[in-house]
């Protein structure tokens, strides 16, 4: 082997062995540092992915309307075009008003966010959306929608944040199951990239009397969540020799997030 | 051949930029181009040893800072059994398997037999993928392998390789421009031949 290419080797090795053995704290001011320089360009992608969705909900909405306006162009001319983009316009502000209402209902302290990128890595089940410090966000915070909890901040950045999703096998989450004494650790699964995603409730009492259709909720203990997030119902129970699991169907649909809500105080204010 | 490996380690960090325009295919079981690994990949066949372990490592370390997820925090009275993440660290070695593998069939690529390496970038990724799967499971315990992840990762694969000609197209026009021999042997035959 030429020396050089031996020096080369050791010098690489040695730089492996550096990067892991990077503290949590330094991996993330290198990924600070990462995202910042590459931030113009996440705009732009971003901004790409936003006009590309909408590019094919508008594809989508145009085949229906045309096929809406063949039948009745002779009579109507164009009156039913006015009248499907009435109906999108009383849609988005049904969608809207009902996210209003859920803002002025909760008693948390949050900040609105659209998701604006979906799953940017190969395995982790992520989205980011665009607050970040500057609106105070934090890691560890919860992420929340109108219809459940949708997961945790991973890593704020200064306008934008990472979530890790609740379909993911590294967002745990402490759940009760409703009109029963049962706790337990509701966590996603791996590799479930098709279909309708389902969690799985862990470390159940042996002998735990569940049934299909129960609700599962946050307990609040732990430190990240507060209580009685609906996480989503139960699907099946499977019993073991220690313990039983519960397979639950997520509350949230997460093939169609739009606006969530990250929770900012971690305890919510008392009326 | 300072200044063809300086423009194939800008064309690596160029790639990262463009990785970020390339979502995941939902309709192809979420698979994605992995454009990095590409770059790295046809740029490690082009060049020596030490500039593979240096494009190695620079993939390795940004990859890393793109995709690594954070401790999950909470009290470790309720969360006891933490899901462990990957280090921060480990794509570099990946990096390097990958670009010593490439770097194997570096003869064939002389002879100006660029398919072949082609053709491997896309057995690569996919050996990429599985070592990245495979310490996953390690780490987090339970071997759960479905179909539709390893249809994720020949989707990818394929995906990925199908723009290897792309690829070597532009480092071939970067190499002529910066008046270096990438395939040397092949333009020695070229020369005979005439």
């Amino acid at each position: 082997m030429k020396p050089l290419n031996l020096i080369a080797i050791l010098l690489f090795l040695s730089g492996a062995v550096w990067a892991l053995t990077r503290s949590e704290r330094t991996v993330r001011e290198i990924q600070g540092s990462y995202f910042s320089a590459i931030s113009p360009f996440l705009k732009s992608g971003s901004k790409t992915e936003v006009y590309a969705r909408s590019f094919l909900e508008e594809v989508r909405l145009s085949k229906a309307l045309e096929a809406e306006l063949n039948t009745t162009r002779s009579a109507m001319g164009r009156l039913p075009i006015i009248e499907a983009h009435c109906l999108e316009l009383e849609r988005e502000n049904a969608q809207l008003r009902h996210s209003l209402d859920f803002k002025n209902a909760t008693n948390f302290n949050i900040a609105a966010a659209q998701v604006i990128r979906r799953q940017p890595t190969t395995w982790w089940q992520t989205v980011e959306i665009d607050v970040g410090e500057e609106r105070g966000i934090g890691s560890h915070l919860a992420v929340l929608s109108n219809e459940g909890l949708v997961g945790i901040v991973d890593r704020p950045g200064k306008e934008r944040s990472s979530v890790i999703l609740l379909t993911d096998e590294a967002c745990q989450v402490s759940a009760k199951v409703e009109d029963s004494p049962e706790v337990g650790i509701l966590s996603g699964q791996r590799g479930q990239f098709e279909g309708t995603p389902q969690l799985r409730l862990k470390f159940l009492s042996k002998n735990a009397v569940l049934r299909a259709g129960q609700r599962v909720f946050t307990t609040g203990r732990g430190g990240i969540f507060q209580a009685n997030i609906l996480l989503g119902t139960i699907i099946s129970v499977e019993k073991g020799a220690e313990d039983s699991e519960a397979l639950v169907r997520p509350a949230v649909n997460f093939a169609d997030l739009g606006t969530v809500f990250v929770v900012l105080a971690k305890d919510p204010p008392k009326k | 051949m300072t200044r063809y490996t300086l423009i194939t380690v800008l064309l690596v960090l160029a790639s990262f930029v463009v990785q970020q325009f390339l979502p995941a295919l939902t309709a192809l079981h979420h698979s994605r181009i992995l454009l990095v690994q590409l770059v790295f990949l046809c740029a490690a066949v082009t060049v020596g040893q030490p500039t593979m372990l240096l494009l190695a490592f620079v993939c390795g370390f940004l990859w890393d800072a793109h995709c690594t997820l954070g401790s999950h925090g909470g009290d470790p009275e309720i969360y006891s059994q933490p899901v462990e993440s990957l280090r921060f660290g480990y794509s570099i070695v990946l990096f390097g398997a990958m670009g010593f593998l490439m770097q194997g069939i570096q003869p064939l690529f002389k002879q100006g037999k660029w398919y072949f390496s082609a053709m491997l970038s896309g057995l690569a990724i996919f050996l990429y993928l599985a070592a990245e799967y495979l310490i996953i499971t390690f780490v987090r315990g339970n071997l759960i392998f479905a179909k539709a992840t390893a249809l994720q990762m020949v989707y990818t694969s394929v995906l990925t390789m199908l723009f290897s000609p792309l690829i070597f197209w532009m480092l071939f026009g970067i190499a002529s421009w910066c008046a270096h021999s990438i395939n040397p042997e092949a333009g020695k035959k070229h020369r005979r031949h005439f």
